[in-house]
């Protein structure tokens, strides 16, 4: 909400693909990495005792740890969330107590961390196609692959564009009172519409034209190996002892 | 075997404006054939429509053989490799790897991966493989695309433009390599230089077919080529000068080894004139 | 908006995303009979315009910025069913490549910005459109001031819902939690409501900003979803209608809204139960006492009040254009 409005939404650095691609991680099954990553975050977002949380929290940082993500880009996006759910724990710690603010801050945290970690260290075209092998629809996964393809190519147009607007002086107006600034805006985002639109139809002869009949396959279907079993595994293992202390009241 | 034969073909756009009129044009296999006209003459539109995406048309358009249709267009343009003017609108993976795989996978042809290599041989780009299509320069991103066309081995080459946005160096090295590249092909181009250091014959549209034949012949037609806005290659510019300045040429040449060869046909040509006046 | 893991009460993620599979599962459906491959990229490229226009900050005031959402945008070219999966399809890019908005949040995440924004935004722009849209377009003008406020208004609307939607989440989360989950009535509701009041302003600016220049410079972009269906007879016709459509659309959006309600009133009851007695023993020894428990009865209130309120503006505008359908027929 107003936190992720203040920082609006970042850019990703190329090099995290490069970076992926050569760590364990990256080399990791993405239909593992989802379902792995996603136990986790269940598991982790059940949780309201203060010790389950804390080993939750040191689960996450020790899985940043050990994942090869470099540590500065994670520490950028989390930073960048962090205003967020410090807004929600501090609400909760004036309301309920400052024991649970602190275990707002602590479970949010650590799902936070889980996920950054999947999202920086893994290509984000693999994941799709591990969500296409995992049965999200093919109009789903289809529309996921172009669409990404797309926003490359906008994001780079886009980038041109603020560049041309600040060579001529434009400088981003002061507030929401200030008309101008924000038609400025409206025509630019307006551009990227209509250049996007007018690559529509080249777009659609360009796949026909490769043989594409409405699914996006891919070159290489990967199977299984033990080290996707051995993460999977291993964040089912301590998902589901977390979640069983937790809802079972054992301890 | 004819690889293209076409019949009278015309073909107006939805909003009513016509777009080709009875144009004809057969190339047999193994021939390079350039469409060439000014902007506007209906170039894209026609290797458009022989890939499949402008029906309905009227006249008769034959590929391998096979007549294309609406109904047929999809088996028709297995025949084809379309290559666009924008790599950015036939590039959709994410590795340029993947993306040469894309066209052998959607047809399910066999042995994916020989294709990738051959293909990224054929383009010099195997050091590419693994890199992100989108970060080329725009020279690269071309050869991709061309990659990609080719792992899917079709009988006809279209290509859109080839030259067009290329900075002078990538632009030589892709002359290069459709010049040597033993493929039918049909490339629609305003750059005649390009034309004629890769094609045997040249088609000269405008709505319909004004001229067809060399290129060479191409540049004794003055008027046509300014009615076409075409500019010729500089080497036939240069023997044209010395035509006009009494070292006439016995052809036109278009491209440098021509140039090279007429060049040294006309020095010794003087040369022996004024060994003549000499003695 | 987007919500990350952890924050919200599980019951309520999981509700979120009970609610955002069955939605999705018919948006599906009924989009994919719908588009061809033919429209593929082009919905696609809609798609990474709407997420690439996100990254497009515009300023609030005081150094502030806020950014697009896009929704409604959405939904006015490309039909409301096809929006929800395009939204999606963008809410998905997001989480993957940035880590933004949680995994068992994401049901909640769709269901506010995916499902309810385009669906509030199509709906109130629809019903709004032929109540305003007299008269012709000035010179120059891509269309009339009406349109431009229909657009607008959609715009507005479809950030306001979803904010009350993502408040009413928050605030339930916490009432049913007993504070574990979740930020308070009294905080969420007015801060999401307030701040997202004015970011609406700033979407429906931006939104007929872009519609315009879009119809200005690109009119067929509009052309291919913005016809009127053709009229049909019986149960057919009344469906194809937009206008019911329409209705159908601001439906949903109260359809999802209401199991929040009834979780809130079953388990909320407890809550509130709890909460009173651990403020006698003062158990916890919670900081502010005194305007929570006095929240959660506003907050009931606050909430059917917020709920009342659109329910009665949008049948005002269903009943004045049931009329202005019925008035040239006499």
């Amino acid at each position: 909400m107003i936190v992720a409005h203040v920082r609006g939404h970042h850019t990703r650095p190329e090099e995290l693909d490069e970076h992926a691609r050569a760590s364990w991680l990256g080399r990791i099954d993405p239909r593992a990495k989802i379902i792995g990553v996603v136990v986790f975050v269940v598991a982790a977002a059940l949780l309201t005792r203060t010790e389950l949380i804390l080993a939750s929290l040191s689960l996450a940082v020790a899985f940043a740890a050990m994942s090869q993500v470099p540590y500065r880009h994670l520490a950028r996006m989390y930073l960048g969330a962090l205003p967020f759910i410090l807004v929600a724990s501090a609400s909760v710690a004036l309301f309920a107590g400052l024991e649970r603010g602190f275990d707002m801050w602590a479970r949010t945290s650590s799902c936070v961390i889980a996920l950054l970690v999947l999202a920086s260290g893994t290509e984000t075209f693999e994941l799709f196609s591990g969500l296409r092998r995992l049965g999200v629809p093919k109009l789903v996964s289809t529309l996921l692959m172009l669409t990404y393809k797309y926003v490359l190519i906008l994001g780079d147009e886009l980038a041109r564009m603020k560049t041309a607007r600040r060579a001529r002086g434009f400088k981003g107006g002061r507030s929401i009172l200030d008309r101008r600034s924000l038609d400025v805006i409206g025509n630019t985002a307006g551009m990227v519409f209509v250049r996007a639109s007018a690559r529509a139809d080249d777009g659609y002869e360009g796949l026909r034209s490769r043989g594409f009949r409405s699914d996006m396959k891919l070159m290489r279907a990967p199977r299984l190996r033990a080290g996707d079993i051995a993460f999977v595994a291993w964040f089912a293992c301590v998902s589901s002892i977390l979640a069983a202390v937790q809802l079972g009241g054992v301890g | 075997m004819k690889v293209l034969d076409i019949e009278g073909v015309s073909f107006t756009y939805e909003d009513g404006t016509p777009a080709l009129k009875g144009v004809s044009l057969s190339i047999d296999e193994g021939e390079k054939v350039a469409v060439v006209g000014p902007n506007g003459a209906g170039k894209s539109t026609f290797l458009h429509l022989i890939a499949g995406f402008r029906t309905p048309f009227e006249g008769s358009l034959k590929v391998m053989g096979e007549r294309l249709e609406e109904r047929t267009a999809d088996q028709v343009r297995r025949h084809i490799g379309l290559l666009f003017q924008d790599p950015d609108d036939q590039i959709f993976m994410p590795t340029v790897e993947e993306d040469v795989a894309f066209g052998p996978v959607n047809l399910g042809l066999d042995r994916v991966e020989d294709r990738v290599i051959q293909a990224l041989r054929c383009t010099s780009i195997e050091d590419l493989a693994k890199r992100k299509p989108h970060r080329l320069s725009h020279g690269m991103k071309k050869r991709v695309a061309i990659a990609g066309v080719l792992a899917m081995e079709p009988e006809l080459l279209l290509l859109d433009e080839p030259t067009a946005g290329l900075d002078p160096r990538s632009r030589s090295d892709l002359i290069e390599l459709l010049r040597n590249m033993k493929r039918t092909m049909l490339m629609a181009t305003h750059d005649l230089e390009a034309a004629a250091e890769i094609v045997d014959r040249v088609v000269l549209l405008n709505g319909s077919v004004v001229f067809e034949g060399g290129l060479s012949e191409l540049m004794s037609k003055d008027d046509a080529l300014e009615r076409a806005g075409l500019e010729p290659p500089q080497i036939a510019r240069l023997f044209k000068r010395l035509g006009a300045m009494g070292y006439g040429p016995q052809g036109v040449p278009v491209t440098l080894d021509q140039g090279v060869a007429e060049a040294v046909r006309v020095i010794e040509r003087e040369k022996g004139r004024s060994r003549g006046r000499n003695d | 908006m987007h919500i990350p893991d952890g924050l919200m009460d599980p019951l309520v993620a999981g509700l979120g995303w009970l609610e955002f599979a069955v939605v999705a599962a018919i948006a599906v459906y009924l989009s994919g009979r719908k588009l061809r491959d033919k429209d593929l990229p082009r919905v696609a490229v809609l798609c990474a315009g709407v997420f690439v226009a996100q990254m497009l900050n515009f300023p609030i005031g005081g150094g502030t910025t806020g950014h697009l959402i896009g929704g409604a945008l959405l939904a006015i070219m490309v039909g409301p069913v096809t929006a929800i999966v395009g939204m999606t399809v963008v809410l998905l890019i997001q989480a993957l490549m940035f880590g933004d908005g949680g995994l068992t949040a994401f049901g909640l995440n769709a269901v506010n910005m995916a499902v309810i924004a385009p669906l509030a935004g199509w709906g109130v722009y629809t019903i709004v459109k032929p109540l305003v849209s007299r008269g012709t377009a000035g010179p120059g003008k891509a269309f009339t001031p009406g349109e431009a406020f229909a657009i607008g208004a959609g715009a507005w609307a479809s950030v306001f819902v979803a904010a009350a939607a993502c408040a009413a989440e928050l605030a339930v989360s916490y009432a049913i939690s007993d504070g574990a989950y979740g930020i308070a009535a009294t905080v969420s509701i007015p801060a999401m409501l307030g701040y997202h009041a004015v970011i609406g302003v700033g979407e429906a600016i931006i939104t007929v900003g872009v519609a315009a220049y879009v119809l200005r410079v690109s009119p067929q972009m509009f052309k291919s979803t913005n016809r009127e269906p053709a009229k049909a007879a019986g149960l057919r016709g009344m469906l194809s209608s937009r206008i019911v459509q329409a209705t159908a659309a601001v439906s949903v959006v109260f359809a999802l809204a209401l199991p929040l309600y009834f979780l809130y009133s079953s388990e909320g009851a407890d809550g509130l139960e709890m909460t009173m007695e651990d403020a006698g023993v003062a158990e916890s020894e919670p900081l502010l006492t005194s305007p929570f428990s006095y929240g959660e009865t506003y907050f009931a209130a606050f909430f059917a009040g917020i709920l009342g309120f659109l329910a009665v503006g949008l049948a005002g505008l269903f009943v004045m254009k049931v009329l202005e359908v019925r008035r040239p027929a006499e």
